[in-house]
Formats: C-alpha cells, structure tokens, sequence
C-alpha cells in the first residue's frame, strides 16, 4: 500500500466506526428512551405490557396502601384519571400524599403499574418538572402550596 | 464610616495595581523562539536521560534526537525573519492604558452604589442575642432562649419555661416538643402533661385526639385537680359526640373550682354553649388555656393582641394568594371568632367555600366547623 | 464586613474587564507595558475575590440573617462545620466559589508564568479575564450573594438537610476545581488561535493543567459518587443523571485531551486536535454549569433554578462555546502540522484513545440532551436511563479498556504490537484464569461477569507489567531491577498509577453489579435476615435528638460464626423540623474491600419497619481506583519534564522558582 492509500484506510477506519457509533445511539434512543406519560393520556396512548414508560402525577390522597413486607400500592392521579401503582422497595423520604412524583416501570398483564423506581426529589416545594409542566398546563396545581 | 474607608483603601489597591506596571519601564522582553529553544533543549536532556536508562532504544532515540534538532534549526530560521521590536507606545496604547485606570473605580463605585447597601452592619446573631433584652422583641427572645437549649439541650427548665411561650405563639408542634423534652428531663408534672396535650390538640386544630387525651389523662393521674387537664378531657368528650357526659364533667368541675380560677368563666361559656346541639370542638386552642399561663409569658396582654391580630391578617392575606389551604382556611375561621370579629369570620367563611364549592369535602368540614363555633355560612 | 465583600466583589469584577482588554491590546500592538498589567491585575482580582468569599463565609459562620443568602440556607443550630460549608451548598455562594477558583488559577498564571513568551502569557489572561468579568457578571446580575434584608429575619431557613454532610462539604469545591481548571486549557488555546502560532512551551504548560483539572475532577466525581451512594439511601453509585453527565462529560473530553497532550509535547503532533479538544473540554464544562443551574433537565440533585439564570449562563456559553469555535475555524488553518507517525505506535494508540474517548463523550451528551431536542421538537417528554447508557456507553469502553495496556508499551514513531503482546503475555494469561475461575466457581455468574473480572485483572496487571518492563525485571537481577524501578519517570508511575486505578474502579463495578444481592422485608426487633453469609440482627428502633433534627435510629448487630455480635450497623431516619422534611441516613458496614449497605423505610403499624439491604462486594475500589487515578495524576505532575526554565540570564533561579511554583 502506498502511503496514500494507508491514510484513506485510516480514516475510511475512522469513520466506519464513527458512523457504527452513531448507528448504535439512535437504535439505543429508539429502544430504551422512556417516555413520560401523565394518567389520562393513557387511555389515548396504546401501550403493550411491559413497555418501559415514566408516569407522573399526584400520589392521590388516601390511596396509599401498605401491603404483605415492603411492597406499597398506591393511585397516581392527574384528577382527571388515576393509575394504580404497585412498587416493591424503600419510597423516597419525600413520598407523601398530595405530593407530585414519577415513577418509572411497567404495566403488567392486570393493567397495574408496576414501578422499580419511584423519584421525588429532595427540595421542600418539589414537584418533578416534567409532573409540575403538565399539571400546569391543565390548572390543576398553583405554585408554592407550601405555607 | 469605616467601610467608606476600608472601600477606598481597596479601590486605591487595585488602581494601582493597574498604574504600577503601566508606569513601570519595560522589560527587556525575551522573544517567543528563545522559549521555544529553551523547550528543546531540555526536550534534548530528557532525551538523553531516557536513553542513559535504556526506556528507550537506542535507534529511536538518534530518531528522536534529529527531530528536535529539526526543530531548531526552522526556529532559527523563523526568528531571523520574524524579530520585531517593541513600539513605543503609541497614542491607542495611551489610550487603552487610560481607560483601564479609569475604569476600575467608575466601575466599582458606580455598581457598587446601585446594588449595595452600605449602611446595613454586619448582623451576626450572636450579636443580636447580646443586646439588652429589653431592648428585644419578642421573637429575639425566643430565639437566644433557642440558642441557649441549643447549647445546653439538657436544661429542662429551659424547655418548661420555653414551652408555654411556644405555645403562645402558636408554635404548636414546637410546644409539644418543648413540653416533651421537660417531661423527659425534668419528670413528668400535671402542668407539663397537661400543657403537652394542649399542644397537641391545638396542633391538630383544636381536635384532642387519643394522643392528647393520653396526656391529659396522665396529668390527672399526676394531680387529680388539674383543671386545664379535666376541662380537655371534658371537650374530648363532647367531641365524641358524648355531650351529655362532657356536660356532666364540666358541672362536676363547676363544683370543685375555687372561685377565682380562672378556669370557671370557660366552664360556664363552654356549659352554655353545650345547650346547643352542635357542642364546641374548636375554640379550646385559644380558648381559656390563655388565660393561667400569663406569668409564663414576656408579653403585655396589648402586644400580644396585636401580634395575633398581624397574624391573622397575613394568614388572611396568604389565603387570598393560595386559598387551596383546607387548614388555613379552618384557622382562619376559628381566629376571627375567638378575636370576636363574627362578620369577618363568616367572609372567611364564604370565600372558603367559594374556593372548594359547596359540595366539597372541604366546603362540609368548615360549615360544620363554623356551626360548632355558632356561626353560620349566610345569615 | 459584609458590605466590604460585596464592595471587594464589584471591584474584582471591575479588574476583570481590566485583565480582559489591557493584555490583548498589549499583545496586539506589542506594547510590554500593556501587558505587564495582566499579572498585577490578576493577583489583586483574585485577593479581592478572596476576601469576598472570606466576608461571606463569616456571614454564615456567625449566623448573618441580614444576608439574604444566609437566611435562606442557614439556621442558628446547625453545627458550625456545616454553617461553613452552607457557604457553597447553594447557588449564590458556590457561583462565588466558582470564581474565586477562576482568579485563583489565572493567579497561578500570573505569578508563575514568568517563562511564557509574553504575548502568549498576555492572552492567556485576557481570555481568562474575559471568562471571569463574564462570571462576575452573572453572579452581581442574577444571583448576588450580599443582598440584604432589612430588617435582619430572626432565624434562617435552614440549609437542605441532604446538604448537611461532610461528602458534600468536599463535592464542590473539588469538582469546581476540575471544571474551571480546564478554563486554563481554555484560555491557552484561545491565546494560540489568537496569536495564531503555538509555542513549543504551549503543550509543556497545558499538559499540567489538564493534570491538575483532571485530578480533581476525577475527585470530585468520585466523591459525588460515593455521596449520592450513601446519603441518597438507594445504594446506587451512578444514576446517569443529568447533573452527574455534566461532570462526567468534561471528565471524558479531559482524559482524551490528557492523552493528546502527550502527543503533541512529544512528538509535536496532533497540535490542532488538542486545540480543539481543550476548548471542547472547558465547553462541556460550561454546559455542565448550564445544566445544572438552569433546570432544563428533570434531576434529583439540582440546585434551586431560576430562567434568568438559565438565559444568562447560556448567552456565555453561546458567547464562549461559539466565540472560541469561530476563531477556531477562522485561524486553525495557520497552525502548523507536527510529527508523522505510523498508525501502530504510542501515537496511534493514543489516537484510537481519542477516538474512543471523543465518541463516549458524545454519545453521553446525545443521551443527555436528547430530551431537551426532543420536548423541543415535539410535545413529547421522555426519558433516557441507564438502558440507553449501558447499550451505548459500555460497548466503547469495553475495547478501549482491552487495548489500555498495549498503549504505555508502544514505541514512539512506529511501535510493534506483536512485542507488546508478548509482554502482555502474563497479564493475559492472568486474566484468562479469573475468568475460568469465575465462571466456574463463583455461582450465579454470568459471562458478563466472568468477561468483566477478566478486564479488571487484565488491566491492574497490564499496569504493574508496564512498570515491570520498564525498570527490565526478568532481564536483569532483582536489585537492580529495584534500583531501576525507583528511578523510572514518574511519568512512567503516573501512567501506571492512573491505568491501574481504571482497572479497581472497573473491578469494584464488576464485583458490585455482577455479584450484589439484595434483600427488602419488613422485621420486628429481634429477628435476624441472611444475606450473602451475612446474618444481621434487628435489635430495635431507637428515638435520638440532634442538634436540629430528630431521628429514629434502627440499630442492627453483625452476628458472627459463634453466634455473638461482632458488629453493628445502624440506620437512621432523621427529621428536620425546620424544613419539615425527612432524610433516610443509610448504615454501612465495610467488610475488606467490600458493605454491608442497610436502609430503613417506613415503619409499620405492629413495630415492625421496612428494611432494604445490600451485599456489595468489593463496592469500595470504585472510589478506591478514583483515588489511585489521583495519584497518578499527581505523580505525573511531579515529573521533571513538566518543569520549564525561562530563557535569561538568571536562569537558575527562575527555574527553581518554576519547579516550586507548578502545581
């Protein structure tokens, strides 16, 4: 090989493993991106069991329910639809009733949610910003409930 | 004044800090390629101390070796053609120079005077809480009293003392921890456990519940006369909706009241009030309590109206910015009574149930509030 | 005193347009006098920052309630070590910490950078200046730390209690001084473009820089880490979150531009790349800042934000980012190319880890910010997690990882990896071994595992190998082979040091994810749970006060072999009246290498409590190998090689003070 010849390989080599790379992250994104879902867009959105998704909303007031060891079940509402929610694990310190949060799971066959993850965040007035956006946007929350 | 001072020193430093090296005489400056060649040469010695180790062959390093001479040599070249001297300074250096010592302090006085606020002392708490304490409010009291448990978190005197001020100030839940923290250090005394439990239910609006009817009932136990304790138990009762024992508890009470206690005028509203079928849940919180634990309190009986008086008009004015606040919203109602302000109660009233429409859990649990008070919603 | 940091602040930044404009004009028309202001100038910005951050921190120290900034983050009984560091737990104050770094590092400059050609030491600091009056800018604007409130609040609101630990006390300051150390890379590549020649000793000074910037953002990183580990109570060590990307990005950006400034020092090679990448470097950092502040993106340890703040950070980052890409392009063509060199050589080798390197990095920063095109775009929101990380970030790691070793043993020039592969020999039979015994003896392992086991020992002894053939082990007798050992380079260690301590942390993440287990019930005091051969005893739950909060404290014995405690745990939920909240305070037991992690949720009605626990083998070398990377770092930066003389007659003694003064 001339050296010519070596250097386009060297970068023919480059960018065959850059456009691999890329090829990679947008299959990635496709797949494993979750999307964010509130309660009442889920009668529009078709959703398989299993399908990884993020749903966020109020934890409804006095659905909260303490079940056999750790696992908690409990409503999440946008006060137009609520979701059922099962989660096995420690909630948040910042769980409370009334309070915004996202969970991130699945549905499983009997159409409850399934959470491995439960988020809310360590600030006093915290509401998760993409639960405060949407709950906004449909006037059910004001800023600073907080006395 | 000082700061005016310690602010010129400080702007003087930094001027100068411009002036000096403008009016300094210029160094006789080094050109770039001299560094450069400083570079190789030691680029060269590090070479040689590689190879003198054996961390590399000794091929590649005579490889290395002509490079770096390369190097050299097209620098010796560059720096033939490239010597400039330095100017003299010119009228846009002159320029330039005079702008950044101006600059420095247009800038720093000119911002400064738009942003601070130079007669504002330092106001380190510990300062604050040394001054005379009669030169104090009410609230810095509290808070050397908190400095000081604080340091001191064993003092149960503190706590005791601490306690009924909390209360006072509608610091309910910190009252019931205060009182707690008597009881724990101190031992347990009718007064504490039946101030406890006041805490306690006013926390929770006024409501005694099982945790504020234990304490009543230990303070009892502790001191069977304890009226402040006997009148709760008798208020927890009424709320069960058990009027007629409630009522027979307070006639029992009556019977055994010295005459000036301070306790029977309560007795004798609470009794009146019990003839009427809603029987009284929420007035206790600011009801007649008030009335034995003065001594306690650093505050002249005309202070302390016009502190709840403030008070009541900011949870009024929050209400109006936030008026989703079910609880607020009861406070407020229950305030305006006791402060005998009835028509202003029954706005508060109407403006709530406007908020949650009068269908609302919340809607019902006021109306049935104001009632128990003897108020209606619309006369 | 408060009055007098503000006043030093407003004057600092007053400097800082000085340090910006004078140098440049100097350097452009040549004027020594002009430039000479620069140094001055920066050393006095930097004291009177200095002083401002002092009147701030005794603001806080003493309970200053008058000070806005105090009375938002700070309470009378918090302990005092916390008062102090309340100063940078929020985003006033560590904004003023950013910038008190900033004037720091450009003081270093000033003060030791007596050995750069002049016009190179001028830009420098006008650009560092620029970055700073830009900074300054944002902080009196948006986010001023001495506004005051008249009359002074009696009591403060208390600093987020997740805040007040000693992990987060260390976390900032580190990390800023990672971040902002690489604005000295910045500032030295924006000079280079603006004089539009770079000088041999340009490399020689950007190499420590990106040493030091390196070394503290690898700590800052790993004690984040190891915070979000244990305070956070989910016993996760990485989330890939946001704020977490945003360190995580520069760090990338800066190892590969660590690596190509070997390059470009040696060989004068691959100059224009470095440019490049140390500009991008100082831009992901400024991202980092952007995303952090603005709240753009849904995080769990953001700061409070506000959209002003947001709108600002990123005029400067579009006014930096852009502005040094634009004179990139304008002037990169008048650099000069350096050195050839064959595709199978340490400079090739060094390539393919730029290569590597560059590609991770952006495909964290798509990941990242995907959501933010994304809700831009469409009225879409989602997510991206860990499964879109793991999918991408870890096949470019994991052949990076394998060809670490082959780097350090390449030759300059052209190298010959049929050589270095025999060298490797012993490693990789190491290797192949645990591999074998992994998947043979551990039970439950996956291939993933016994694959990951094989990488980490592949790699720890890939290190020690290039150690041993360089001081000629096997060739020559033993004493010798110390003697030589003890006189390598400490380049030579620093690059062993920093490759081994790649080769635990890949260890302790291995070990922790293939070989964790985990266990979450409800207990009564009294009883025990097994796991992993560990049994504990629930003991009870216990009411403890501290100075400004109350907790519940779970305590819980280690049984041992005989049925005796050997050791106990305790876990606590704390509450914070003041800001009514509630933090779960983990318990942790260390074992060699590997925890025992224990954290209490709620409690039942029935005196029971919630209880999640984790066996974590060898959890520790993921923090650990953070801190051998460290010291490789600071090995490396010990090297004589990185200390240049200025060329004068007082040779001598300039160099001594250059070797003392480098970092």
């Amino acid at each position: 090989m001339t050296r010519k010849q070596k250097r386009l390989s060297v970068i023919a080599g480059g960018l065959a493993f850059l456009g691999a790379a890329t090829g990679l992250t947008f299959y990635a994104l496709g797949q494993k991106a979750s999307y964010f879902y509130m309660p009442a867009d889920l009668t529009t959105a078709s959703l398989q069991p299993g399908q990884r998704i993020r749903l966020g909303g109020l934890v409804e007031k006095g659905s909260v329910e303490r079940g056999q060891g750790a696992t908690v079940a409990f409503s999440v509402t946008d006060n137009q639809k609520d979701v059922k929610v099962s989660y096995t694990g420690i909630l948040p310190d910042l769980f409370r009733e009334g309070q915004g949060v996202i969970t991130e799971g699945s549905f499983d066959a009997h159409g409850v949610f399934v959470a491995d993850s439960v988020l809310a965040k360590h600030d006093e007035n915290y509401m998760p910003k993409d639960v405060a956006d949407r709950l906004k946007a449909e006037g059910v929350w004001e800023e600073s409930k907080s006395e | 004044m000082l700061f005016w001072v310690i602010a010129a020193i400080l702007t003087l430093g930094a001027s100068l800090a411009v002036l000096l090296p403008l009016a300094g005489g210029s160094k006789g400056a080094s050109s770039s390629g001299d560094h450069d060649l400083e570079v190789y040469r030691d680029q060269l010695s590090e070479l040689d101390r590689d190879a003198a180790r054996g961390l590399i062959q000794p091929a590649e390093a005579a490889e290395a070796r002509a490079e770096i001479a390369r190097r050299i040599l097209r620098l010796d070249n560059a720096g033939m053609a490239g010597e400039a001297s330095a100017r003299r300074a010119s009228v846009a250096a002159r320029l330039v120079a005079t702008a950044a010592v101006l600059v420095v302090p247009l800038v720093s006085w000119g911002l400064y005077s738009q942003l601070g606020s130079p007669d504002l002392p330092s106001q380190p708490l510990s300062e604050r809480l040394a001054k005379n304490p009669a030169d104090s409010s009410v609230d810095e009291l509290v808070a050397r009293a908190e400095a000081h448990l604080a340091a001191n978190p064993s003092d149960g005197r503190g706590w005791d003392v601490l306690a009924p001020v909390y209360l006072r100030m509608q610091r309910f839940s910190d009252a019931a921890a205060a009182y707690r923290n008597a009881i724990r250090l101190d031992g347990d005394s009718a007064d504490r456990q039946a101030g406890l439990g006041e805490a306690i239910a006013s926390a929770a609006g006024g409501i005694v519940s099982a945790d504020a009817q234990d304490a009543f009932e230990a303070a009892l136990k502790l001191d069977p006369a304890n009226a402040k304790a006997s009148f709760y138990l008798a208020v927890a009762l009424a709320q069960e909706g058990r009027g007629q024992e409630a009522v027979t508890a307070w006639q029992a009470m009556l019977g055994k009241l010295p005459p000036d206690s301070p306790w029977r005028s309560a007795v004798e509203q609470a009794l009146a009030k019990s003839g009427t079928p809603e029987i009284a849940s929420g007035s206790a919180a600011n009801g007649p309590a008030a009335g034995d634990i003065d001594a306690a309190s650093a505050m002249s009986p005309a202070d302390r109206e016009a502190m709840i008086n403030t008070m009541v008009a900011g949870l009024d004015d929050k209400l109006r910015q936030n008026p989703r606040d079910a609880e607020g919203w009861m406070r407020l109602v229950r305030s305006y009574v006791v402060l005998g302000k009835a028509d202003q109660a029954r706005d508060a009233l109407g403006r709530a149930i406007a908020v949650f429409g009068a269908d609302s859990d919340e809607a019902k649990k006021l109306t049935a509030l104001a009632a128990s008070l003897g108020l209606t919603a619309t006369e | 005193m408060v009055e007098t940091g503000h006043f030093a602040l407003v004057l600092a930044f007053a400097l800082s347009l000085v340090q910006m404009i004078v140098p440049l004009f100097g350097a452009r028309l040549n004027n020594q006098r002009l430039m000479a202001v620069g140094g001055p100038v920066a050393v006095t910005g930097f004291a009177l920052t200095a002083l401002s951050f002092v009147a701030l921190a005794s603001a806080y120290a003493s309970s200053d309630f008058s000070v806005a900034s105090v009375w938002e983050n700070s309470h009378s009984l918090q302990p005092l070590i916390y008062k102090i560091t309340g100063t940078w737990g929020n985003h006033e104050g560590s904004m003023l910490l950013w910038v008190l770094i900033l004037t720091f590092f450009g003081a270093l400059v000033a003060a030791f950078g007596a050995n750069l050609p002049a016009t190179l030491r001028a830009n420098v600091l006008a650009v560092q200046g620029a970055i700073g009056a830009a900074f300054f800018l944002f902080i009196l604007a948006t986010s001023n730390p001495f506004l005051r409130l008249n009359p002074a609040p009696i009591e403060g609101r208390d600093l987020n209690p997740v805040l007040q630990d000693l992990g987060l006390a260390v976390h900032p300051p580190l990390l800023y001084l990672g971040y902002v150390g690489f604005s000295i890379c910045f500032s030295f590549s924006v000079a280079a473009l603006i004089e539009g020649r770079i000088d041999a000793s340009w490399a020689r000074w950007v190499r420590p820089w990106t040493l030091v910037a390196w070394m503290f953002l690898t700590g800052g990183i790993a004690m984040g880490s190891y915070w979000a580990y244990y305070e956070l109570g989910w016993g996760g060590f990485w989330f890939w979150d946001p704020v977490e990307n945003a360190s995580f990005m520069p760090w990338l950006a800066g190892t590969a531009l660590l690596h190509s400034a070997i390059v470009m020092e040696k060989r004068s090679a691959l100059k224009i790349w470095t440019l490049l990448l140390a500009i991008l470097t100082f831009s992901l950092s400024l991202l980092g800042t952007f995303l952090v502040r603005s709240g753009v993106l849904t995080s769990v340890h953001a700061f409070a934000t506000d959209p002003t703040r947001g709108i600002f950070i990123l005029c400067i980052l579009t006014l930096f980012i852009g502005g040094s890409l634009a004179l990139f392009a304008l002037r990169s063509s008048r650099l000069t190319a350096g050195g050839l060199f064959h595709p199978i050589s340490r400079e090739g080798a060094l390539v393919l880890n730029n290569l590597f390197l560059t590609t991770a990095t952006a495909t964290v920063l798509v990941g990242t910010l995907y959501p933010l095109a994304v809700e831009a775009f469409s009225a879409d929101k989602i997510s991206v997690g860990a499964p879109f990380f793991n999918l991408t970030f870890g096949p470019l790691m994991v052949p990076l990882l394998v060809m670490v070793p082959f780097g350090p043993l390449l030759a300059w020039k052209r190298g010959d990896v049929f050589a270095a592969a025999q060298r490797l020999m012993v490693a990789f039979a190491a290797a192949l071994l645990a591999m074998l015994v992994t998947a043979l003896f551990i039970d439950g392992a996956s291939v993933f595992a016994a694959l990951g086991v094989g990488l980490a020992v592949w790699l720890i002894l890939g290190a020690l190998t290039d150690l041993a053939v360089k001081s000629g082990f096997g060739n020559v007798a033993a004493g010798i082979g110390v003697r030589r050992l003890l006189g390598l380079p400490r380049s030579v260690f620093g690059t062993a040091f920093a490759h081994l301590g790649l080769g635990l942390t890949t260890l302790g993440i291995v070990g922790t994810l293939c070989f964790g287990t985990e266990k979450i019930l409800s207990m009564h005091p009294g009883e025990t749970v097994e796991l992993s051969g560990h049994t504990l005893r629930f003991v009870g739950l216990y009411p403890a006060q501290g100075p400004n909060y109350s907790e519940d404290r779970g305590r819980f014995e280690l049984i041992g072999v005989s049925g005796s405690a050997i050791g106990e745990i305790s876990s606590a939920k704390r509450f914070y009246p003041v800001r009514q909240m509630t933090t779960t305070e983990s318990g942790i037991k260390t074992l060699w290498f590997s925890q025992l992690y224990l954290s209490l949720g709620d409690q039942g009605k029935d005196g029971s409590v919630v209880v999640r626990l984790w066996w974590k083998p060898l959890v520790t070398l993921i923090w650990g190998g953070g801190l051998v990377m460290m010291a490789g770092a600071a090995m490396s930066l010990m090297d004589r090689r990185l200390r240049v003389g200025a060329p004068s007659r007082r040779r001598g003694q300039a160099s001594a003070v250059t070797s003392a003064g480098l970092p």
